[in-house]
């Protein structure tokens, strides 16, 4: 047996120097999202809006389910892109503007895309950078379900 | 569901409230949460790791403090909710640890009548955690429901 101290840390992801504006992303990672995630979302967040919980309510509203919360959908979409992104990331600062393109339902595969918008020194912290990307969540049948931006924090090497 | 509201009518500009509930976000939901959403960054479940970190511990997914404050709102703002259109200005302003209580506060930005059924309605919510200090800040615009409407 080898010594465990000789492993290489495999690690996986993109960094500061790799965030060329205009680079694009096809974040490999699918993730179907079934009623139970959307339950568990909504209920732990107390997001009590019939649409999320109550099958009847939302057919009654002309959905052919349960609506899959937003917010879930949200940050799922932020989750598939962290891989490539912001694993090396500092911190997540923020969101410019999130549009809910297009309802998603039970079942519905999602997968996001993103673009890089900007890379900038930070002006009020020293040896740190922000990078912003424009990611796009789109289902199965590439309907884009959500569009937004966002903004990280990285420490930059000297 | 025509039952539940608030609906279109009972929000005015510049009505502020703070939320009646908070909550406190225990490390295994905020970790479920995380893995349910994708989210591979390790700062966010390797508590080991975050611990000899300057961060002294794992934070929790600006994911999900952005829907815990605005699900902490949402019985009060979204219920009769047609859909959510989206969030602007989202501010992850100071970091969220694992352990932190979030209360949510919203204040009505604008209302824009749509249609007969419906209107869009601008929310400013603000989260802050045990200590009153401000962790999350966004716009959220939501198409409610009028009254009676179906």
């Amino acid at each position: 047996m080898s010594d465990l101290g000789d492993a290489r840390r495999l690690v996986r992801g993109y960094r500061y120097a790799d965030f060329t504006p205009g680079r694009r992303f096809d974040h490999a990672t699918r993730r179907t999202v079934d009623r139970s995630d959307s339950l568990l979302f909504s209920a732990t967040t107390l997001s009590l809006c019939p649409l999320y919980f109550d099958a009847e309510a939302a057919r009654a509203d002309g959905h052919p389910d349960v609506v899959v919360n937003p917010y879930l959908v949200l940050a799922l979409v932020v989750g598939l892109s962290v891989e490539d992104l912001s694993e090396h990331s500092e911190a997540f600062l923020g969101i410019g503007e999130a549009q809910f393109a297009r309802d998603v339902y039970p079942g519905d595969t999602l997968r996001a895309e993103s673009l890089v918008e900007s890379r900038r020194a930070s002006a009020s912290r020293p040896g740190f950078g922000i990078v912003t990307w424009q990611t796009t969540g789109l289902n199965q049948r590439e309907e884009v379900v959500l569009r937004l931006s966002r903004a990280n924090l990285f420490e930059v090497p000297r | 569901m025509t039952g539940f509201g608030p609906n279109l009518e009972d929000f005015e500009p510049g009505d502020l409230v703070r939320h009646g509930r908070g909550k406190t976000l225990t490390p295994v939901e905020t970790t479920t949460l995380t893995h349910l959403s994708m989210n591979t960054s390790d700062g966010h479940f390797d508590a080991h790791r975050y611990s000899q970190t300057a961060w002294g511990g794992t934070m929790v997914f600006g994911g999900i403090t952005a829907a815990v404050v605005i699900g902490l709102s949402m019985e009060d703002t979204g219920a009769a909710a047609i859909r959510e259109l989206g969030v602007r200005d989202v501010r992850l302003c100071a970091p969220v640890a694992d352990g932190d209580t979030l209360y949510a506060y919203s204040e009505v930005v604008s209302i824009e009548p749509r249609d007969d059924r419906s209107g869009e309605v601008v929310f400013r919510h603000t989260g802050v955690n045990q200590r009153d200090e401000v962790v999350f800040t966004c716009e959220r615009r939501v198409l409610v429901r009028r009254r009676g409407a179906g």
